[in-house]
């Protein structure tokens, strides 16, 4: 009796399913792999050209736990890599070089800007303290092996490994690129102490647009008033305040790989880092021009951190005024010229 | 002189990774490092595709352009290799590399991530062919016993071709017409600025 | 000039510092790459490294090896 009635059911859904096919029969089933949808999953596929109408790269999904593996093809690189190489080394060598050249053509032109001799000459005042100049040397000897190992990305191959071969050049490029990376931070910290200490002297004012209009001392005669920085001077520190900054940024981003972009943006951040550094290095170039060759008397400041009295008389009037309203008696103020140090 | 090639047919990998894992074996390439790896593209839609992907041997390679040493070099069969004793581990060819090729050992910091490490087609460095300091550095050279690279040679459904860029093209080209269909060479218009024709 | 040999000697400090701090949090390939389920052990960074011979490990046979299943193996069920 069961099996009869297990006989009848099997029976009832075979006749139901009969029924029903003619239904399915209307759907556009026809064959393998052709689905209800009028797609063919096995013969219409992505490819290339449909996803790069889509993005500029072809992401996918990846098993393994690197997702930066998971873009198939980036394209981009090619733009980077023109940049690089096409345009970086032109930009670099011209910036610098038409600095190099600038600034000999204004030697040729102007020569050295000699000190203006007073009755105030030999005595000396104290311009940056011990500090002041523990920072900016910190900074600058930083800088110039940043900005060599630097350029060293950029024209290492091109001008060294010809002349001391690759093995060489390997090991130097190494030790460059070690020193790239540690001295930033002795470079960071040195922009930030500067930062502090001198912006209060910084802030742009009317006396500096004066300075400007006439020509800094720089053409003609005579030398315009300013205070402590006058508006050269301001532009170089917020020139090192805002490129070092930027260079920072760019360059922790590329301390740290990936961490807060992906490779565009490692991208950007090597083109924009390579692009101010080549412009920073040029703008210190002109600073370390004036501050030695350029200007007798303005390297003390910086050396042993007194300047002649009479120098700073000419180039920072309203400073002297300033520093020695302060201390009447002074014991910035020797009536001795202070032994070199 | 052959100009190698590599190109994966996509309609027929299965994703199967075995590619990864013949490589990662053939070179003993640590944990973390992956010259070769397998991309699903549209994963789960209609039109999913696996690529399996690793460095293209580019004509003009980014890589090898952008290298602040220049430690790139190209061989006669067109294959792209490195030397590590020059590398310096920038990561410049990693910013460059279409593919995302190239790969290094470490990855916190820029300062000592190491000496990049990628696919070598099989065919080691600049070290003598079959010295140890070869096998260390870059893992075994099968081109130079003849052989065509290992993930090739064993993928199951022979999706992955390597070989000349003439012929393989020409197999694939082949299988083309006879199914009716197919994906393309994927990345080829990006390596070799060319295409497979069909 | 004191502030200046004082100023090298400060950087050069700081950069040892920053030296010992990068490479200290450096993270392996291995360690960011793979989930610590797939490693028994650390696996070094370069290929097989520079101690390599080509030859097997002389410990690679001889000692136990890791993970292997100990007692007797369970029966397959059968349904």
């Amino acid at each position: 009796m069961r099996r009869a009635t297990t006989l009848l059911s099997t029976l009832l859904v075979a006749v139901t399913l009969g029924v029903a096919a003619p239904a399915f029969a209307q759907n556009p089933i026809q064959a393998d792999g052709v689905n209800p949808m009028g797609a063919r999953p096995t013969a219409d596929s992505v490819n290339e050209e449909f996803l790069f109408k889509q993005d500029s790269k072809i992401p996918g999904r990846i098993s393994i736990p690197d997702q930066k593996a998971a873009i198939l093809i980036q394209p981009q690189g090619r733009e980077y890599q023109a940049f690089r190489e096409g345009w970086l080394p032109w930009i670099g060598a011209l910036v610098i070089l038409g600095m190099i050249a600038a600034l000999g053509a204004f030697f040729l032109f102007r020569g050295r800007i000699m000190m203006e001799h007073s009755q105030e000459s030999g005595k000396k005042i104290l311009r940056f303290n011990a500090f002041e100049r523990f920072t900016h040397w910190m900074t600058a000897s930083c800088f110039i092996i940043l900005s060599l190992s630097g350029l060293n990305y950029i024209f290492g191959k091109r001008l060294l490994m010809p002349l001391i071969g690759p093995d060489a050049f390997g090991a130097l490029a190494q030790w460059a690129k070690y020193s790239h990376v540690y001295l930033a931070w002795p470079f960071m910290l040195g922009v930030a102490f500067m930062f502090v200490l001198w912006i209060k002297d910084n802030i742009p004012n009317k006396i500096d647009w004066a300075w400007i209009k006439a020509g800094g001392g720089f053409i003609g005669k005579g030398h315009p008033h300013a205070a402590r920085f006058n508006a050269g001077q301001k532009g170089v520190f917020w020139m090192v305040a805002g490129f070092g900054a930027a260079m920072s940024v760019t360059g922790l981003m590329m301390i740290f790989p990936f961490a807060l972009t992906d490779i565009n943006g490692m991208q950007v951040m090597q083109v924009v880092h390579s692009v101010i550094g080549i412009v920073f290095i040029a703008g210190i170039l002109a600073h370390i021009y004036i501050g030695s060759l350029g200007m007798e008397g303005a390297y003390d400041a910086m050396g042993s951190g007194k300047v002649d009295l009479a120098w700073a008389r000419a180039h920072h009037d309203l400073w002297v005024e300033q520093e020695q309203a302060r201390t009447a008696s002074g014991p910035q103020l020797k009536g001795h010229p202070a032994p070199a140090e | 002189m052959a100009r190698m090639k590599f190109l994966c047919d996509a309609d027929r990998c299965i994703e199967c990774n075995a590619c990864v894992t013949a490589c990662k074996n053939e070179h003993e390439v640590p944990w973390g490092i992956n010259r070769r790896r397998v991309v699903t593209l549209n994963d789960g839609k209609p039109g999913e595709r696996s690529v399996s992907m690793a460095c293209m041997h580019c004509t003009d390679a980014p890589c090898a352009a952008v290298c602040p040493v220049n430690c790139f070099y190209t061989t006669a069969d067109a294959v792209v290799l490195h030397s590590k004793d020059i590398c310096i581990g920038c990561g410049y060819c990693f910013y460059a590399c279409p593919f995302g090729a190239p790969q290094y050992p470490r990855v916190g910091n820029f300062g000592s991530r190491g000496k990049m490490d990628k696919c070598t087609y099989c065919s080691g460095g600049p070290e003598p062919d079959f010295s140890t300091a070869e096998y260390e550095k870059y893992g075994s050279n099968r081109l130079a016993e003849g052989k065509l690279p290992l993930c090739a040679e064993m993928c199951s459904t022979k999706a992955l071709l390597a070989g000349d860029g003439e012929m393989i093209a020409e197999i694939y080209k082949q299988r083309v017409i006879k199914r009716g269909y197919g994906s393309g060479a994927w990345g080829w218009k990006t390596a070799y600025r060319e295409t497979v024709a069909i | 000039m004191k502030a200046f040999a004082a100023a090298v000697i400060a950087a050069i400090t700081l950069g040892v510092l920053a030296m010992f701090a990068l490479t200290s949090s450096q993270r392996f390939a291995y360690q960011a790459f793979a989930t610590s389920g797939a490693r028994v052990s650390e696996p070094g960074t370069n290929l097989v490294g520079p101690r390599w011979n080509g030859a097997p490990r002389p410990d690679e046979f001889e000692s136990e090896p890791h993970g292997k299943a100990e007692g007797e193996g369970s029966h397959p069920k059968r349904s």
